[in-house]
């Protein structure tokens, strides 16, 4: 197995010297080729800031992480751009469309930097596009489509330039349940599919359990990590809610 | 934390965020006060004066009243929505209406007559460079002089407090009418954001463009003889203006985003950043935009156009005192020939002296002309003619004529060919010609003239002409005579023998000087007052764009942060907010620079003899003045960017 992400020792700390707030305290993680890693934890244990300094959005504050064996913890600000946009991809949970672009305009955005030509572009966008079940609505204003329509929008938008890595930080916090179901098969299909690499921030064990694995941490720190191995969604979800059994709750 | 610490700390939020605002405050009343004390001044008295423009002044002073308060308001209304969430914040934790609005007036109290206080000192300063202007356009030669005018002040602060109530009072239904939730809501509702392109707007589009157009092409044919009675040429004009005024709303309304979709569509869902921060974000706002980019685009042209017109009348005084009367002096009766010579010659001032025999011939021009006159087909006019021999440089051959003294105005009314048969009919024969060519250039004075052309004919020919020559149609002097003055800097003295003399008053005499100097306070004053009411205008306009731009940036900020998530640096973001402040700014600069063009283009003959260089001039300077704004919308973007991630 390859290993498309590698975080050394990472730490991050908001504040001064007198006032300081340690978010995260020495996380190491490995995320190899064809991963679908859920990563679970309380309110304010730091997963989303751990998923904002994985993807280059928010800066460490010590440690190193690779992505393809590409350092870019400590990169200038444009190369940092320039990395996110050749490598990696994004599913927000609010969805992050442009309101004045159409669901294809959306999608095809990251295409527009790689010069792509446009019947490859008009041809990627149909594959993803179908797959996701989003190719009927491409003239559509985000306005005028559901949520999860949206969502599967945005996933698409992760998806269509093949990127090495895609996050996803609560994709499923603001669907009902049957577009949440929806999407995360979508995504684990094309996870199996086409091996996409997926790192995906989430409180909700159900969502969690469509994973090959989740992380779990805690007070900034990983508490322990569940592999699904070939065990069946059901008894995966069972030993999740366990942990986070374990996991929640104010110690005594 | 008590009130006057919160009025405090929001005055220092806000002087940060709306410095535009009172700059442009500041400049009004700045402009406003000297305008008034420039009224008050006494060399605008209407008797003593040496400007004599106090009325107008007045006049203009209004109007800039007018354009501030309107600028004022506009911008109220856009910072209190703006506000509105404070407003709701300050109402939820327990703040009843009215002590809210105690706040805002407060706030608002300092930095308006803060700003106000500003104004006037600068005012002060600025009036006398603004009357050392004026002095300076008009060619009077007087000491401009600081003085402080205390009726100016009271005037000023009169004006502008009546503002500050007026604002007050909208501030205060503004807040009444809130409840907690709308206020809350408030900036949501004021822009609808996405709408599909409909067919009825792509015909909105077709017509803005097609109404725009044809308002045009009817403009270029006003003056070109298709219009000849005063009704037409007036129905002419309110069609026009009509339809070139409709035609800019619809084109805002629709043309934009119908030409802007057409582009997107060509694209096929496959847009670069550029596109997708230029294109897709004016389609929409301009539509909800329309009607204000309508009235300043339309102010913006009027500007332009007046500015125009009055520059190239001021600009083009010396070649229309040299239309009138091709010498420094002409005199018509030999008593004042001689006077004038005489003192001119006790005064060592020395002239040359040009006398050319004027008659005046019937002529039938049905073959040359291209034109009807009031209606009816006119075959023959009364021209003056004079021999070649007269005009030094010109030899024509015997049995041609040549036009000569044929101003841009009489070009456009009888578009006369400048080659054809013209009979010049003699009291028993006729005389028939070949007219061989046309020029500017005049010979004689208006007073021979009489708004024709005057004709050159060979020496020959002029003796057979005079003999035949109707008695009743010459003047009662038959020979131009003109003075040149040898030494230019003695002009001023003739100039001053000529008033002294008295001749200003006669008929028949003209001074190039004294159409010049008349010409000159005249449109000198007209070119100052719209001047700085184009400024003013120029400013508040370019004041109310930037502000609606900033709002945009604000409102747009959550795209710049999707967009830099997803990998676009900051200047690959500033590029597409420049093309998209290009088109912000330029569409409507572009669409009131050419309806300006238009309307310049179409009477522009009766101001003055040149166009193009006082025309360009002006625009340039509208434009760049404009594109400072532009560049401070840019600049705010780039912060609104910076600050995105």
């Amino acid at each position: 197995m390859t290993a498309i992400l590698e975080a050394h020792q990472i730490s991050k700390t908001y504040g001064n010297k007198f006032n300081k707030q340690e978010v995260l305290r020495g996380i190491d993680l490995r995320v190899d080729k064809g991963e679908f890693v859920g990563i679970m934890g309380p309110s304010g244990s730091g997963k989303t800031t751990l998923l904002n300094v994985l993807s280059s959005i928010d800066k460490v504050s010590l440690g190193t992480i690779k992505i393809e064996g590409k350092t870019f913890t400590g990169m200038k600000e444009k190369e940092l751009a320039e990395f996110r946009k050749r490598h990696l991809g994004f599913i927000f949970q609010d969805y992050n469309l442009l309101d004045t672009l159409t669901v294809k305009e959306n999608v095809l955005l990251p295409l527009s930097i790689k010069k792509v030509s446009k019947r490859e572009a008009d041809a990627k966008f149909q594959q993803i596009a179908t797959e996701l079940g989003i190719y009927e609505l491409r003239d559509k204003y985000p306005n005028e489509i559901s949520g999860g329509q949206k969502q599967r929008t945005s996933a698409a938008r992760a998806f269509i330039h093949d990127p090495s890595i895609i996050f996803a930080d609560e994709p499923t916090g603001a669907l009902d349940s049957k577009s949440a179901s929806d999407l995360l098969n979508k995504l684990s299909e094309l996870n199996q599919k086409i091996e996409a690499t997926i790192v995906m921030v989430t409180h909700d064990p159900v969502a969690a359990s469509y994973c090959s694995r989740v992380v779990f941490i805690k007070d900034g720190q990983i508490y322990t990590q569940l592999n699904k191995g070939d065990e069946s969604r059901q008894s995966f979800f069972n030993g999740i809610m366990q942990t986070q059994g374990v996991l929640g709750g104010v110690q005594a | 934390m008590n009130l006057s610490f919160l009025i405090w700390r929001n005055l220092k939020k806000n002087l940060k965020n709306y410095y535009l605002y009172v700059f442009a405050l500041i400049f009004s009343v700045a402009l406003y006060f000297s305008f008034v004390t420039l009224q008050f001044d006494p060399a605008m008295d209407p008797y003593e004066g040496s400007v004599k423009g106090g009325a107008a002044i007045r006049a203009a002073s209004v109007l800039l009243v007018a354009i501030v308060s309107v600028f004022l308001l506009y911008a109220n209304t856009m910072f209190i929505k703006r506000r509105s969430k404070e407003i709701g914040l300050f109402q939820l934790i327990g703040l009843t209406k009215g002590k809210i609005f105690r706040i805002l007036s407060s706030e608002n109290l300092m930095l308006y007559f803060g700003s106000m206080l500003l104004g006037i000192g600068c005012g002060f300063v600025f009036s006398r460079l603004i009357l050392m202007i004026l002095f300076k356009i008009v060619g009077v030669e007087q000491q401009a002089e600081l003085r402080f005018s205390a009726e100016a002040l009271v005037q000023t602060v009169l004006v502008f407090s009546a503002i500050y109530v007026l604002i007050m009072i909208m501030n205060f239904t503004f807040i009444k009418r809130q409840s907690i939730l709308s206020l809350f809501r408030v900036v949501s509702t004021t822009e609808n954001k996405v709408s599909r392109m409909s067919l009825g707007q792509v015909l909105i589009g077709l017509l803005g463009l097609g109404l725009i157009g044809a308002g045009y092409f009817v403009s270029t044919k006003l003056f070109g003889g298709d219009f000849l009675t005063m009704t037409s040429l007036y129905m002419a004009m309110l069609f026009i203006l009509g339809s070139v005024i409709v035609g800019t709303y619809l084109f805002y309304k629709g043309s934009v985003s119908f030409v802007f979709n057409l582009i997107r569509k060509s694209k096929g869902g496959y847009l670069s950043l550029k596109e997708v921060l230029s294109l897709s974000s004016i389609m929409f706002r301009m539509k909800s935009n329309a009607l204000l980019l309508t009235i300043i685009t339309t102010v913006s042209a009027l500007a332009i156009g007046l500015l125009s017109l009055s520059y190239i009348s001021y600009y083009s005084a010396e070649s229309s005192a040299r239309q009138s009367v091709p010498n420094h002096y002409s005199l018509v009766a030999p008593e004042d020939i001689a006077a004038f010579e005489g003192a001119l010659d006790d005064a060592g001032i020395g002239y040359a002296e040009t006398r050319r025999k004027v008659i005046h011939m019937e002529a039938d021009v049905s073959q040359i002309i291209g034109a009807t006159i009031g209606g009816e087909q006119k075959d023959t006019m009364v021209l003056s003619v004079v021999s070649d021999e007269t005009v030094p440089g010109v030899d024509v051959a015997p049995g041609e004529a040549r036009f000569t003294g044929f101003d841009d105005a009489l070009m456009q009314f009888l578009s006369l060919k400048d080659r054809g048969k013209l009979v010049f009919r003699g009291v028993k024969e006729n005389t028939p010609m070949d007219l061989t060519g046309i020029n500017k250039e005049t010979v004689v004075s208006w007073y021979y003239a009489i708004n024709m052309p005057t004709a050159i004919v060979d020496q020959s020919l002029f003796e057979k002409l005079e003999a035949e020559a109707n008695p009743e149609l010459q003047r009662e002097h038959n020979t131009y005579v003109g003075i040149d003055i040898a030494d230019r800097s003695q002009l001023k003295e003739a100039e001053a023998i000529y008033v002294r003399l008295g001749f200003e008053q006669k008929a028949g005499s003209y001074s190039q000087q004294t159409l010049i100097t008349n010409q000159k306070v005249n449109m000198g004053m007209a070119m100052f007052i719209v001047g700085f009411l184009g400024l003013t205008f120029l400013i508040t306009s370019g004041c109310i764009l930037y502000f609606k731009q900033m709002d945009e940036s604000e409102e747009e900020r959550p795209s710049y942060t999707i967009l830099r998530k997803l990998g676009f640096s900051g200047s690959n973001l500033l590029g597409g907010i420049q093309i998209k402040q290009l088109f912000n700014f330029g569409i409507p600069l572009a669409v009131g620079l050419s309806h300006s063009y238009f309307a310049v283009k179409s009477g522009w003959f009766f101001f003055g003899t040149e166009l193009w260089t006082p025309m360009v001039l002006v625009m340039l300077l509208y434009t760049a003045l404009y594109s400072v704004f532009g560049l401070l919308s840019v600049l705010y973007s780039k912060r609104v960017i910076k600050e995105s991630l």
